[in-house]
């Protein structure tokens, strides 16, 4: 079965100033029925833009989908007119994002902003509207929904507004949820929490998810398969579990290395990756994470290392992996 | 268990809506409290003019001309006899109809073209605001006296020139309000859920933008009520025998010498309104400022 959403060669540029931003430069990836994908990397490797671009949310002027192709359920999304899009939104694809408390429009209740995609999409009327939502806020496990539904976001704490957020993003049964780092302004405890309840969810509702995120810990346990960006590009992509264990490409091994794992010996320190992603205006002519990399070879400075089935169903886009010198899983 | 518990807790505090909050700090402020019911207190009174004083604002009554404030006549009389009081009670009728109803006038133009220009950005406010501009280079009063010569005396006229002036300060207003409140993530988020422009201004824009609207509209109710006082001060305001405090100060200043009291109770009236209005606003604006929310 052909997959749910299919992303293919996708760039996304930001006209400013100073230059041409590659933000998304050439990135595709696939979400099959009822999977879950991670997409991981730093801040600013583009995560975020490639998922806005899905939704076609991309701030214009400044930013543009220059070229690509988004075949979701068959229909290329950057083909559609703006009223079809809008059609899309919330009702078929829909997203969570980062900061539940600034993504609440703070003078409506919650319950208002969770019929709105139903108003919208679904030709509910606001009271039908607000019955649905309660049973949402139920479903994502807020107690006293009844009540609840009539709050406003600044009575939420900032788990149950996030909880909020995925009660919108649900209403709709949309086949495609984007999760945009949706535990990063929460601690750990109710990080799990979420986690748990996002899979749940979309496990009941047989729904795809895209989890961006920057912590490759959680994603083995969340998502199937895993695509590890940097600037703007994806250097390495596989099975979740695989990627985990043994990663073929030098800077998924650094984002594991400096997150605490709980499954191997504790090391003295967490290693961090040295330096700072490139400038995504001026990218060098070589591998872009060369500067950065301790096991650069020549060739890395000459030439883009392309994706490369390093291992099966396991791609990177390394020079050091391709000739198999994959030094750092030895350490 | 903990956040069940305090989750409880929570759910049993009351309700309080943003403007419940707002109306809670509001009554607190003693001084935006007195302007409040000062304004009510004269609007009724203006209404009911009739049944406080028996004398009618046009009633001349020549054999009691520039009388001495008396039981009688509780503020005295002008030069034609007639009572200053009734005068008074009949001329904050013209007051607060010229503060209102050029407030309405002038949300019913900016309002709607300072939220086309916020939230359509690129050409579209290009234009507007450019016009705004070129509205707003004019001088108010030349450009007040102007559409009046046009639209003719009368104080329907004179609403729609005032109304005419001051509506591009509130079109500007909006429309900066307009384009920070779009640039926050929670339009993002409605734009992601499928909604579009006329619905995101109208439920998410608007909203957000309304306090600021609300306290300029307060502040420009007595600026509108001070120029229809300076324009019947130099008489293109109200026709006669039509009484405003305006026209009242400037019969009554042919006679400062005479009678004070003439120009003294007109000019007080104006000056305690003007302070209420300003009380009220300030009020306001503390009241609906987010930030002193808690």
């Amino acid at each position: 079965m052909a997959p749910l959403l299919e992303v293919r060669n996708l760039k996304t540029y930001f006209y400013t100033q100073d230059g041409v931003v590659k933000a998304v430069d050439g990135v595709s990836y696939d979400v099959n029925r009822g999977e879950t994908i991670a997409l991981v990397g730093e801040s600013g490797c583009g995560k975020t833009v490639s998922a806005l671009s899905i939704l076609r949310l991309v701030a214009e002027p400044a930013g543009k989908i220059v070229s690509g192709e988004m075949l979701f359920d068959g229909i290329d999304l950057l083909k559609l007119s703006k009223d079809d899009m809008r059609k899309m939104r919330g009702a078929k694809i829909s997203i969570i994002f980062q900061e539940p408390l600034t993504s609440l429009n703070p003078v409506l209740t919650i319950g208002r902003q969770i019929s709105e995609g139903l108003e919208f999409h679904k030709n509910m009327s606001v009271q039908e509207g607000m019955e649905e939502a309660t049973r949402l806020l139920k479903m994502v496990g807020i107690p006293h929904p009844e009540r609840r539904v009539y709050d406003f976001p600044h009575q939420f704490s900032g788990g149950m507004r996030q909880r909020a957020m995925i009660a919108i993003a649900i209403a709709c049964q949309p086949q495609l949820i984007i999760a945009d780092e949706p535990t990063t302004v929460v601690d750990v405890t109710i990080q799990a929490q979420l986690l748990e309840l996002i899979r749940n969810i979309t496990k009941e509702l047989n729904t795809s998810l895209i989890l961006i995120t920057h912590n490759l810990g959680i994603v083995a346990r969340y998502a199937q398969r895993v695509f590890v960006m940097y600037a703007g590009n994806i250097v390495e992509h596989g099975k979740a579990l695989d990627v985990y264990h043994s990663p073929c490409h030098p800077y998924t091994a650094g984002l594991l290395g400096s997150v605490p794992r709980l499954d191997e010996p504790r090391k003295a320190r967490l290693q961090p990756i040295e330096g700072q992603p490139p400038d995504l205006i001026a990218l060098p002519a070589g591998c872009s994470f060369q500067a950065r990399c301790a096991y650069s070879v020549p060739q890395c400075l000459k030439e883009k290392p392309v994706l490369t089935e390093i291992a099966p169903n396991h791609y990177a886009a390394c020079w050091v992996s391709q000739k198999g010198l994959r030094e750092w899983q030895k350490q | 268990m903990a956040t069940t518990v305090n989750a409880a807790n929570a759910s049993s505090r009351p309700h309080h809506t943003l403007w419940g909050d707002a109306w809670v700090r509001l009554r607190r402020n003693k001084l935006a409290m007195a302007g409040g019911i000062f304004i009510i207190i004269l609007a009724l009174a203006a209404i009911f003019a009739p049944l406080i004083t028996p004398y009618g604002f046009a009633r001349q009554d020549l054999t009691a001309i520039l009388q001495n404030p008396s039981s009688k006549h509780w503020l005295g009389t002008d030069g034609l006899g007639r009572d200053v009081f009734a005068r008074l009670l009949y001329g904050a009728r013209t007051s607060l109809a010229v503060g209102i109803f050029t407030q309405v006038i002038v949300l019913g133009i900016g309002l709607p073209i300072g939220a086309i220009a916020g939230y359509a950005g690129g050409r579209v406010d290009n234009v507007l605001m450019r016009f705004v501009d070129v509205m707003y280079s004019f001088p108010d009063i030349l450009l007040i006296i102007l559409i009046k010569a046009i639209l003719g005396g009368g104080i329907y006229q004179l609403f729609f020139a005032i109304g005419l002036v001051a509506w591009v300060d509130i079109a500007r207003l909006v429309r900066g309000q307009m384009m920070s409140v779009k640039s926050r993530d929670f339009v993002a988020a409605a734009r992601a859920m499928g909604g579009m422009g006329p619905y995101i201004t109208e439920r998410h824009l608007l909203p957000n933008s309304l306090g600021p609207i609300i306290v300029s509209v307060t502040f420009n109710v007595p600026r509108a009520i001070f120029t229809e006082a300076a324009l019947s001060f130099i008489g293109i305001g109200v026709r006669p025998p039509t009484p405003s405090w305006g026209s009242m100060i400037s019969d009554g200043y042919a006679v400062i010498f005479a009678s004070w009291y003439q120009v003294f109770f007109p000019a007080l009236a104006i000056a305690l309104l003007m302070i209420a209005f300003t009380f009220l606003g300030d009020g306001l604006r503390d009241a609906l400022d987010p930030k002193l929310r808690h």
